[in-house]
């Protein structure tokens, strides 16, 4: 009995110390942010303004067609909201950008080359301008102009893919759409793709550029936000090839999967975005508020390249140690973070 | 260079003692030989040569435009494949399936420094580029294969490269 009393003596003592130094760390943290910020910007809360897809949907997996079709137009109903009405305040440029390097990550594992995020963001922001990117910066590259296609120009999409099946594109894009009005936008992108890997059964960037092309199509977009690639595996491609009914079905759940993905990071990115206008009038850095739009709009941010000389797209000059500057602060603001964690060679982003 | 030193003479005295038929070789060899005089004399003259010229080196019947191709045939195949040390082909190999890889890190792979100059070979050839820079401390700029090095070894993408074992473990 006494055994025990001690026992719990020392757990007390132990639960006592443990909460000590809890308490101890956090006082710190607030003490120090205290001195060093404002309050903690206020992410909005009101989340329910944010379309969003009903839990009664996204509950149990999907199974069978009519489980992917009902969820799918569940799904896209909500993205088609976030990326269209600009009243939810989604930073629109940022989420392509954002799914492009997602796009990249994964077409770069179907190809083989298993290059990881943070390299191919690196390969792409870290090469002089002029230079060569390498295989990891020009995919990202061709992710990035595939967000910036207009739709409407079939020559651009043919300067994209190169000639050898550019002659096929509009007809593997007017069977797609045939088959997305009878059959829904997802069984569009399954036929788009296999159409592409019987033509050639390596072109698994042009492949998922296609299904993201006939995505945008289907749905009216202005322009494409890459959904296909994200979550297909050599794996299910090889079934695809292997002509079975149930990879048709398997590679629509994928792409649900991902299309569900989206709209998390558009909810996201939108408050995000909502936090850094709210701060924005806080910066009275010379530039800050075109330096606060180059946030809205990329992913990745290196200020010496994008912030310095002249803040990017425009003509408003900005010297390496402003930009730097600005960049700690957001991060100090806490509507910034810095992705890669070098001491050097910083790359900042609003999302993570 | 004896076929060199012996041509110039009977192209001044009219080919006194210039063996042009070579009857005593074999048909092929025969037809080498004449393709390396042809190929001294362009080599050795500081001006154009003429056809006329170049028909006083070889046997009478033999036709200088398919010697001259023939030279320009094998030209092209020695570009191709005899024109690279085996370190410059080691070098561009590594490149290749590492890139992009900066001096430090084809040094890891040899256990040595590869020379400047072998890389700025290699540049001059237009097989590789500068690509990327490393998020290090001089920021060393890296290697990259270009569309010609795809072009040179045939290859559609970076993919055609031979499968190596290596190619799974995570390179850096």
């Amino acid at each position: 009995m006494s055994d025990n009393a001690n026992l719990l003596d020392i757990h007390e003592m132990f639960k006592a110390r443990r909460f000590r130094h809890h308490f101890v760390d956090e006082s710190a943290v607030t003490g120090y942010s205290c001195g060093m910020t404002y309050a903690r910007p206020r992410l909005p809360d009101d989340l329910t303004t944010i379309p969003r897809i009903p839990s009664w949907v996204t509950s149990g997996r999907p199974e069978t067609p009519e489980d992917v079709a009902f969820r799918s137009g569940a799904a896209l109903m909500v993205l088609d909201q976030l990326v269209s009405d600009p009243r939810h305040g989604v930073p629109v440029r940022l989420l392509a950008n954002r799914l492009a390097l997602n796009a990249a990550t994964a077409t770069s594992k179907l190809e083989g080359r298993l290059a990881r995020e943070a390299d191919i963001r690196d390969a792409y922001h870290l090469t002089p301008p002029g230079e060569a990117r390498g295989p990891d910066g020009d995919l990202l590259a061709f992710w990035r102009d595939t967000v910036r296609l207009r739709l409407n120009g079939p020559g651009e999409i043919a300067n994209l893919i190169g000639p050898d099946l550019a002659g096929d594109v509009a007809g593997w894009l007017d069977a797609g759409l045939e088959r997305a009005r009878a059959h829904g936008p997802l069984a569009g992108c399954v036929a788009i793709l296999r159409a592409v890997f019987d033509a050639d059964d390596r072109a698994e960037r042009i492949a998922c550029l296609l299904s993201d092309v006939l995505l945008a199509r289907a749905l009216n977009w202005k322009q494409v936000f890459p959904v296909s690639a994200q979550r297909l595996t050599k794996s299910v491609l090889r079934d695809l090839a292997g002509k079975g009914q149930g990879a048709e079905l398997a590679v629509q759940v994928r792409i649900l999967e991902s299309i569900e993905e989206a709209i998390q990071s558009a909810r996201d990115f939108a408050r995000r975005a909502e936090a850094l206008r709210s701060i924005a009038p806080k910066l009275r850095a010379k530039g800050s508020d075109a330096a606060v739009d180059v946030f809205l709009t990329e992913d990745a941010v290196a200020p010496a390249s994008m912030l310095s000389p002249v803040v990017s797209g425009t003509l408003i000059s900005m010297t390496d140690r402003a930009a730097r500057r600005f960049c700690d602060r957001l991060v100090e603001l806490r509507v910034a973070r810095e992705l890669t964690g070098r001491p050097t060679f910083r790359l900042y982003g609003i999302a993570p | 260079m004896t076929v060199t030193t012996r041509k110039r003479k009977p192209a001044e005295e009219g080919g006194a003692n210039f063996d042009q038929e070579l009857d005593d070789l074999p048909q092929e060899l025969r037809w080498r030989k004449w393709m390396g005089r042809i190929e001294a004399v362009l080599f050795t003259s500081a001006s154009p040569v003429s056809r006329e010229t170049l028909a006083r080196v070889v046997g009478q019947g033999a036709s200088v435009e398919m010697l001259v191709d023939d030279i320009q045939a094998a030209g092209d195949l020695g570009d191709q494949s005899l024109a690279f040390t085996e370190m410059e082909m080691g070098a561009l190999c590594a490149i290749a399936y590492h890139q992009p890889i900066d001096r430090a890190g084809l040094a890891d792979i040899f256990g040595k420094e590869v020379s400047r100059d072998l890389l700025a070979r290699l540049r001059c050839k237009g097989l590789i580029a500068s690509g990327p820079r490393l998020p290090r401390p001089g920021a060393p700029h890296t290697f990259v294969t270009t569309e010609a090095f795809l072009v040179t070894f045939d290859l559609q993408s970076l993919r055609d490269l031979p499968e190596l074992e290596l190619r799974e473990e995570p390179t850096s």
